[in-house]
């Protein structure tokens, strides 16, 4: 009971005499130049192309080209034929967000709030399918379910069945979306699936409701706004997304606004003042999805799901559990293991054959690859672009975080703001304003591999401060407070206590980049030069020369890299796995 | 009887929460569960209420068995009928006052009406009948309580669960709302259990007060009980404060020698143990009177005890002297002023001198 906590006995050594705190004043100046620069940066970054694009949108000339001021490319929008893109546009993006929040959401459920007996495995193959890139996801579905492809072989020929698969119509866009979209509904439910507060559950329970109910009456409805944020963000995703449109889309003539955009710069004729107007459209449309995303979020602090995470019972799935098998193995099989199948298939063959039986096998589409130039080239090219690109949007991301959220200088407000708005721009859009930008710009970026770290670090760098944002909020300022009376300077606080707290969330903005970027296509389409293609741009040339064995044997050497990064991450930083 | 628990045992993987522990409630009781955390009280509640699945032993409410593992009988919570109160209060932040106090109504499938004559009922004990459409982000937290409190009883449970209700409240609400859980209590006649940390809460409003320890109960009984003539050394630290002495047994049952060879005089013999024999004598701080060195001594058959004051801590109503006295450090309250470092005399009486057996861990 009187046990002495703290001996007054104890003297301090005599060495010890009482020395000032280093002058931070200096240092600290740095400090605000550092924001200056990271200022200008982000304002550059996101408003050039948004003001080259207003400014070519009226135009009566291409980039470079002269021309006059004039309003018809907005008239051009209200025609019957971009009218019909904007509706097909919306269809898509809605059926797909609908359709992927249930089938997420569902698949989240049963991961982690059930009885299932394969959370792990199904958990590692939606996360790999989430890494799957779209345009090659897109291809290995034209390889299997286009006129000429395998199903039709199988069901039409052998089978005799006379029943056409065609993956070229807006049913079939909506299903390769949905099988690309859903990873991602699954990912963000995650968090709040397994962080709600099992006491409301435990509550119903005791209350008298049976498991169903405590389901529909609880559960789902206190999920019910991060379910609606989910599939906005995934509508936003849909009608930015431009790879899967382009491939199937184009030979049954569907249009998308970000394909249309793309064939008005690209094939006759030609328009760039429509094409800025039609992304100036398109990023309307995807402007007010975010402002629906963010009151949603906001009508959500209304019933916040607080709490600690408790043990939750899970819930008996029953006679549930095999429509739960097939929903779960039955997305991972049509996602990701089907379509790598084939794709493997498809790069080991001479010319592509729906009979494995009767197929040539080769590895010459391997070996063209190694000794092709022009591809070892894009493969650098990729790594450079991804590695250091990342670099830069991670620094960039951490700093605009920092005076964000801990200094709040002058200008912060707009900072936060701009940092955020290319969230809303599709990446193919960017790149027609950079393309609009740089024809009149003073910078030699045009042609260069610097243009696609731009425009790639512009469309990412929402993803970089809300990862590092999203934890540094949570740090508490009171650590950086004890740094400042232990007499730190703010650039030594940000360095020595800031920073190794916020690691985590680095390293993961840092590989999320990477993989962005490894995969990114849209950004790129528009930008990229015979001497600067990427990985991306290299398959998609294969794959529209018809040379479908080279596309699928790049695609299997580029998803390998992806999965092995990605298992790279997992055993580096557990800590990142959650941003 | 409402609640029968027999040997009830509960494990996380190898880990023993609860050893084989058994007690009953009797109609309209109510009973404190007390313990420091991790004792095991939660996990025991939780059993009951059909949120945890126990792993031995039977848990019957009034007279129905709704968990015997051992005969593959495992009741699910939703249909044991039971009204439980969460220490987060666990209000669903999605539905209205009067849907979280109708949802075991709703539940059931009660017809509209009726639902919203027992809501009216539930919510008109707890006063907050005109609260009834507000959301619960907009309630305080003693308002949310008392949501929680009319969601319990609404369903006219067979029992109360409570899992310490008060503890996310500010002092004065507490006082009054333990009055008020018990006012209900009595009113509605169910017998409930009662979770808690806090010695005051458990004593002021039990009819019988179970201590818990590490998965055992270290005793049973009623709160004047367990504050007078604690069992052993842990309900004596936990219920209330308490001091110990260092004594040896002399021929006397009932006279007991501190090493410094003072004789102390008890009321009652020591209790049989099993430990050899060995005692503390206990002494609760405000049955000791403390007098100047100077003062005559006390009469009475009281035992008088010369001491020497080592640390003061006025308190306000009292001050807390820490009195070494008989070899041994003991605490006392007393409103006279003292000089610190002086010496003192230590008088209680007899049926103050508690023996308590010494535990052997």
């Amino acid at each position: 009971m009187t046990d002495a906590v703290v001996d007054s006995s104890r003297q301090a050594p005599e060495a010890m005499t009482r020395r000032p705190p280093p002058n931070g004043a200096g240092r600290d100046r740095i400090l605000n130049v550092v924001y200056v620069i990271t200022w200008l940066t982000v304002v550059a970054l996101v408003l050039i192309p948004i003001a080259a694009l207003v400014f070519g949108s009226l135009r009566t000339a291409g980039p470079g080209e002269g021309g006059e001021w004039t309003l018809k490319n907005f008239v051009a929008l209200g025609s019957e034929g971009v009218v019909g893109t904007i509706l097909t546009t919306l269809y898509i993006g809605g059926a797909t967000a609908v359709i992927s929040a249930v089938i997420g959401t569902a698949i989240a459920l049963i991961v982690h709030r059930t009885d299932f007996r394969f959370p792990n495995l199904i958990t590692a193959l939606t996360g790999l399918a989430f890494y799957f890139p779209s345009f090659i996801l897109a291809m290995a579905w034209i390889i299997i379910g286009s006129p000429g492809g395998i199903l039709n072989a199988i069901v039409n020929g052998v089978l005799g069945i006379p029943f056409k698969f065609d993956v070229y119509s807006v049913p079939g866009i909506i299903f390769v979306m949905v099988l690309h979209q859903v990873p991602f509904v699954y990912l963000t439910m995650r968090g709040p699936i397994m962080g709600m507060d099992g006491v409301y559950e435990e509550a119903a329970r005791a209350a008298g409701a049976p498991p169903l109910q405590v389901l529909r009456r609880v559960t789902l409805p206190l999920l019910g706004y991060s379910v609606a944020s989910s599939g906005i963000l995934t509508f936003i995703m849909c009608i930015e997304q431009f790879a899967i449109p382009a491939l199937l889309g184009t030979p049954g003539r569907i249009t998308v606004l970000a394909t249309q955009l793309y064939l008005l710069c690209r094939f006759d004729p030609v328009d760039y003042g429509l094409a800025a107007a039609v992304g100036l459209a398109l990023s309307a449309i995807t402007g007010l999805a975010i402002w629906a995303q963010r009151s949603v979020i906001t009508n959500a602090r209304l019933t916040t799901v607080t709490g600690k995470a408790g043990r939750l019972a899970p819930i008996r799935l029953g006679r549930w559990k095999w429509p739960a098998y097939i929903l779960c193995f039955g997305f991972s099989f049509l996602a990701l293991i089907f379509p790598a199948i084939i794709l493997i298939y498809t790069s080991l063959q001479r010319y592509f054959s729906s009979n494995p039986f009767d197929a040539a096998y080769t590895l010459r589409n391997y070996t063209f690859i190694i000794e092709s130039p022009s591809t070892m080239s894009s493969f650098w090219n990729t790594l450079i672009v991804s590695g250091l690109g990342a670099l830069v949007g991670v620094a960039l991301g951490f700093l605009a975080s920092y005076f964000t959220l801990r200094q709040r200088p002058t200008g912060y407000r707009w900072l936060d703001l701009l940092a955020a708005m290319p969230f809303g721009v599709p990446g193919i859009v960017i790149g027609l304003g950079l393309l609009w930008a740089y024809a009149y710009l003073p910078l030699p970026l045009y042609g260069t591999l610097a243009i696609l770290v731009v425009a790639y670090v512009t469309r990412y760098l929402p993803y970089a401060t809300e990862t590092i944002g999203g934890q540094m909020v949570q740090i508490d300022k009171s650590l950086e407070e004890a740094a400042w009376v232990s007499g730190a300077g703010r650039l030594t606080t940000l360095r020595r206590v800031l920073l190794p707290i916020a690691l985590p969330s680095v390293q993961g903005a840092y590989f999320l980049l990477f993989m962005a970027f490894f995969r990114e296509i849209s950004s790129a389409m528009l930008l990229y030069t015979s001497a600067t293609s990427v990985i991306s741009v290299s398959i998609w040339s294969f794959f529209e020369q018809a040379n479908w064995g080279e596309a699928s044997a790049l695609s299997v050497i580029a998803t390998l890299i992806i999965f092995i990064a990605m298992s790279l991450i997992l055993w580096l930083s557990p800590t990142s796995r959650r941003s | 009887m409402s609640i029968v628990v027999k040997d009830l045992v509960k494990s996380y993987g190898s880990n023993k929460v609860v050893h084989a522990i058994s007690f009953s409630l009797e109609q309209g009781e109510f009973v404190g569960l007390l313990g420091p955390s991790g004792c095991g009280k939660t996990t025991t509640l939780r059993c009951i209420a059909g949120l945890e699945d126990a792993n031995g032993g039977t848990i019957s409410i009034e007279g129905e068995v709704v968990s015997d593992p051992a005969n593959g009988i495992m009741r699910p919570a939703h249909s044991r009928n039971v009204g439980m109160v969460f220490q987060s209060y666990a209000i669903w932040p999605h539905m209205t006052v009067a849907q979280n106090v109708g949802f075991p109504l709703t539940i059931r499938k009660m017809g509209k009406k009726e639902v919203a004559e027992r809501v009216d009922w539930a919510l008109g004990i707890v006063g907050m009948q005109e609260l009834a459409a507000r959301l619960p982000s907009q309630l305080s937290g003693g308002q949310q309580q008392r949501v929680a409190l009319a969601r319990a009883v609404v369903g006219q449970p067979r029992v109360l669960l409570f899992d310490e209700p008060l503890s996310n409240l500010d002092a004065k609400l507490r006082d009054a709302t333990r009055a008020e859980i018990r006012r209900l209590q009595r009113q509605l006649n169910i017998a409930a259990i009662y979770v808690t940390h806090d010695q005051a809460e458990a004593l002021s409003m039990s009819d019988r007060v179970i201590v818990m320890d590490r998965g055992h109960i270290m005793q049973e009984g009623p709160p004047k009980d367990l504050y007078r003539r604690p069992a052993n050394r842990f309900v004596a630290d936990f219920v209330g404060v308490a001091s110990f002495v260092e004594v040896m047994p002399t021929d006397d049952s009932l006279a007991w020698r501190t090493p410094d060879g003072t004789t102390i005089r008890v009321a009652e013999p020591a209790p049989a143990t099993s430990a050899g024999g060995a005692m503390q004598l206990m002494v609760r701080p405000e049955a000791a009177l403390l007098s100047p060195a100077s003062a005559a001594p006390a009469g009475d058959g009281r035992n008088v005890l010369p001491g020497r004051i080592v640390e003061a801590s006025y308190l306000g109503s009292h001050t807390e002297y820490v009195v070494e006295m008989g070899g041994s450090r003991v605490r006392i309250h007393s409103g006279d002023d003292l000089e610190h470092e002086s010496d003192v005399i230590v008088s209680f009486a007899p049926t103050d001198a508690q023996l308590i057996p010494i535990s052997r861990d």
